[in-house]
């Protein structure tokens, strides 16, 4: 009885220890409890906001993985604000005690380029993704050049059999860069292209994600010659590729789309899409936070980051006119 | 005070057990604040933020106030405000990766500029540099609604989080309790079995105590000794115990062997007693016997002399024998005689009984009287038996009736025989008769013939059970035997 006794008092015991040491633990560890400093969290050098449109889309979500890619590699903290209309964040940008700032601004209005200068005036560097609109030795602009995006667009459409193309180009308020240097994008095409260009026909579509169908159905009933349509946005693609095969165009209208979203290589594949341009957005907001931290560090950096282009057509498309580059 | 005795163990085992509970509760208490205080803590900076809102929006009013009618009162209140809300702000502001943490910092130095454009609209007015502070104002107030904004985003942003791990908390928060209410029960039940422990200690060696005792007074002495390990109060009563199971033990063996020794001196004393008793009534009746005897012994002598006067023979030779029988009686006052003087009288007894007899009565005597010289007997032994055997054995019986009297040696033992051809005796009275009687038995005067003889055979030989015996078949005869070890001292001096 004493032996059974001692036996129970000993198991209770080891039992109340244990059950004292998870709850310990679990006080310890609680994923809730309070912290009064950050300094859990490792320290960082430098803090840099990013100005992005409010949109979802995989380009600036790239951008997005990128510079914060950039920030772990380079022991840096970034911060992502949405450019709102009214500007009112990105105006303010210069009392947030931020050490440099990313912009991709669609915008080129006088208040952009006040607010650019008045970070400027702080002292604080600034990196322009694909569009400059001030230059100064403090900052930086990265990203594709236009020219050679127009001269990809031409290289996929030289891929059709037709001799003369009527090539149908909507430009996007979704992608200003491309919009603001539009001569730049057509003289590419034209400098490739060549005499296989009959005609080239522009169109524009807005902010709107679904607005794409309707002015790939107004060009079409205004033009029925097109015999290729380029996008210049990855959504706007996604939308014009649906009006095709709803209006059952597809091999009669070729498309030339805007990024490399998995539904898009798929259509290449499947051939409903001659091919599409891939920028780097990734590349673009690793180099932004890169060049952002250089210029804190040593004062200076290259003006100008071309991240390049990328094309992505058909694996079956003939020899040396095509497949992934 | 001693570290195993009884009220240090009740307090040891009291404490811990007081301890754990006390700590278990108190554990359990501070969890409870600490998610009390978790919880308090997740809204507390967004509680925060909204009433460094509130302050920035009390600063509104004394700054317009001040810029309208440049009141010192205004201007008072608003350096108050400036410092309240400085001091709000925490003046660290590390960077690290938390987006939230970051738009916080940014507040903070949107709060910094806020602060700064403020001072400088106050220098501006006392400068009167009214297009600058107009244009510097208005800056401010873009200030203020960015601030307001990123305040109630961060607000936002702090409720969405909390929204989303309001769940996880809760679960989080469940299974606490759950444990700690195991804990609790596990903790009661440890400081229980500590105490059960404890008393088990005390109880189990009394209930082995108690056995004991209980054995004790069964009178079980040999119950092996209780050896327990207990605390020293036990521990010293179980060993008294012990001690006093064998001081009892020893007392009573001892009282054992005094009772025995009493009571064997007590059988002596009544035996001693007993023979004392005895020689005083034989005494007694020995006196009262010779009286009539040296009487009658007077007055046979006279009868015989008287016979020879008158020439009557016959009759003075009868007179002659009882006179001779009377001399043996009357001089035999020893309780041992020789066994010749005893033979002797037989013979003159013998001689009465074939005048009384002569057709009747047959006396044979079975021995040779020189080889019985040197051997003694009880007195008057021979000549009851025989009176016996005539008196009760050939009652009612005509033919001629025998009694033979034998002595014979059988090695050590002096057999002496008398035997008759009679009626013999019913089991039940030779069953009485071989009885030795005790102590308190009451000898009538009537213990003569046969009885005494028996009696007192065994009066002299107490340890020799077959002293005499007696043989007897209905309507064959008796024998009655008396077996005398020469080799056996009598118990009494001759």
């Amino acid at each position: 009885m004493d032996r059974l006794l001692r036996l129970v008092t000993l198991l209770l015991g080891a039992i109340f220890l244990v059950l004292l040491f998870i709850s310990l633990r679990l006080m310890i560890e609680d994923p809730f409890l309070p912290s009064d400093d950050n300094s859990a969290i490792p320290g960082k050098s430098f803090q840099y906001s990013f100005f992005l449109p409010a949109s979802d889309n995989s380009f600036f979500q790239s951008v997005r993985d990128g510079a914060l890619q950039a920030a772990r590699e380079l022991d840096c903290a970034v911060i992502f604000h949405s450019l709102s209309p009214d500007n009112l964040s990105f105006e303010m940008a210069s009392y947030s005690g931020t050490n440099g700032v990313a912009v991709f601004s669609y915008q080129k209005n006088q208040a952009t380029v006040a607010n650019l200068e008045k970070i400027l005036k702080k002292g604080i560097p600034i990196v322009q993704i694909e569009d400059e609109m001030v230059s100064s030795p403090n900052t930086v602009l990265i990203g594709t050049s236009s020219y050679d995006s127009g001269k990809s667009i031409a290289k996929i459409a030289m891929l059709t059999e037709k001799p003369k193309l009527n090539l149908g180009l909507i430009y996007s308020e979704k992608n200003p860069a491309l919009r603001a240097d539009a001569s730049l994008v057509e003289i590419g095409i034209k400098s490739i292209m060549g005499e296989r260009l009959k005609t080239l026909y522009t169109e524009q579509t807005t902010f709107n994600p679904i607005d794409a169908e309707g002015v790939i159905h107004e060009l079409l009933q205004r033009v029925p010659a097109v015999d290729i349509i380029a996008l210049t946005d990855s959504n706007d693609t996604l939308v014009a590729i649906q009006a095709i095969i709803d209006l059952n165009l597809v091999g009669q209208v070729q498309i030339i789309g805007f990024g490399d979203e998995r539904t898009i290589q798929d259509y290449v594949d499947k051939g409903v899409v001659l091919g599409t341009i891939v920028r780097n957005p990734t590349e673009i907001g690793y180099r932004a936070v890169a060049a952002l931290k250089e210029m804190n560090t040593t004062g200076n950096t290259s003006a100008y980051v071309n991240t390049g282009i990328n094309i992505i057509t058909d694996k079956s498309a003939p020899a040396g006119a095509g497949g992934i580059q | 005070m001693k570290r195993n005795s009884l009220k240090v163990r009740l307090l040891l085992y009291l404490s811990i057990s007081m301890v754990i509970m006390v700590f278990s509760l108190g554990f359990i208490l501070i969890y409870s604040l600490d998610l009390q205080n978790i919880a308090f803590f997740r809204f507390q900076e967004e509680h925060d933020f909204q009433e460094l809102q509130a302050r920035l929006t009390d600063l509104q009013q004394p700054l317009e106030t001040y810029l309208t009618d440049r009141s010192s009162a205004a201007l008072a209140r608003l350096l108050f405000l400036i410092e309240t809300v400085r001091e709000q702000v925490p003046p660290a502001r590390p960077i690290n990766s938390d987006p939230a943490y970051l738009l916080k910092r940014e507040v903070y130095f949107l709060i910094d500029a806020y602060l700064a454009q403020v001072n400088q609209i106050i220098e501006l007015k006392r400068g009167r540099k009214v297009t600058e502070y107009i244009d510097s104002y208005n800056e401010l107030t873009k200030l203020s609604t960015h601030i307001s904004a990123q305040i109630d985003q961060i607000s936002l942003h702090g409720f969405r989080v909390q929204l989303a791990e309001y769940r996880n908390f809760l679960t989080l928060f469940r299974r606490i309790q759950y444990q700690n209410l195991l804990l609790i029960i596990v903790a009661t039940a440890f400081a229980y079995s500590l105490l059960m422990q404890m008393v088990n200690k005390i109880t189990g060696p009394m209930l082995q105590l108690s056995g004991m005792a209980s054995q004790l007074s069964n009178g079980n002495f040999d119950v092996p000794d209780v050896h327990v390990a207990s605390v020293n109060e036990v521990n010293q009563v179980s060993l008294a115990f012990n001690q006093m199971k064998e001081s009892i033990h020893h007392y009573i063996s001892e009282l054992q062997k005094q009772t025995e020794m009493e009571q064997q001196v007590m059988t002596e004393r009544l035996r001693n007693l007993r023979m004392e008793q005895l020689l005083k009534r034989m005494e007694l009746y020995t006196m009262q016997a010779q009286m009539n005897p040296h009487f009658l012994f007077n007055t046979l002598n006279t009868g015989v002399q008287l016979a020879i006067v008158e020439e009557a023979d016959k009759t003075a030779d009868f007179m002659e024998n009882l006179a001779a029988l009377f001399r043996h009686n009357i001089r035999e006052k020893k309780f041992f005689v020789p066994l010749e003087h005893e033979i002797q009288g037989l013979k003159s007894y013998y001689a009465i009984l074939q005048i009384r007899f002569p057709k009747t009565l047959r006396l044979i005597l079975d021995f040779d009287e020189t080889a019985l010289q040197g051997f003694s007997c009880p007195a008057m032994i021979l000549q009851p038996l025989v009176e016996n055997s005539v008196l009760h054995a050939f009652s009612h019986i005509d033919r001629m009736g025998t009694v033979t009297v034998s002595v014979r040696r059988d090695a050590s033992v002096l057999v002496i025989s008398v035997s008759d051809d009679g009626i013999g005796m019913p089991p039940e009275l030779v069953r009485d008769l071989l009885t030795p009687h005790t102590h308190d038995y009451q000898l009538s005067s009537k213990v003569m013939g046969l009885e005494n003889v028996i009696q007192r055979c065994y009066f002299f030989y107490p340890d020799q059970k077959d002293v005499i015996d007696i043989k007897t078949t209905q309507g064959r005869g008796t024998e009655i035997a008396i077996r005398i070890h020469t080799e056996v001292e009598p118990c009494i001096e001759l």
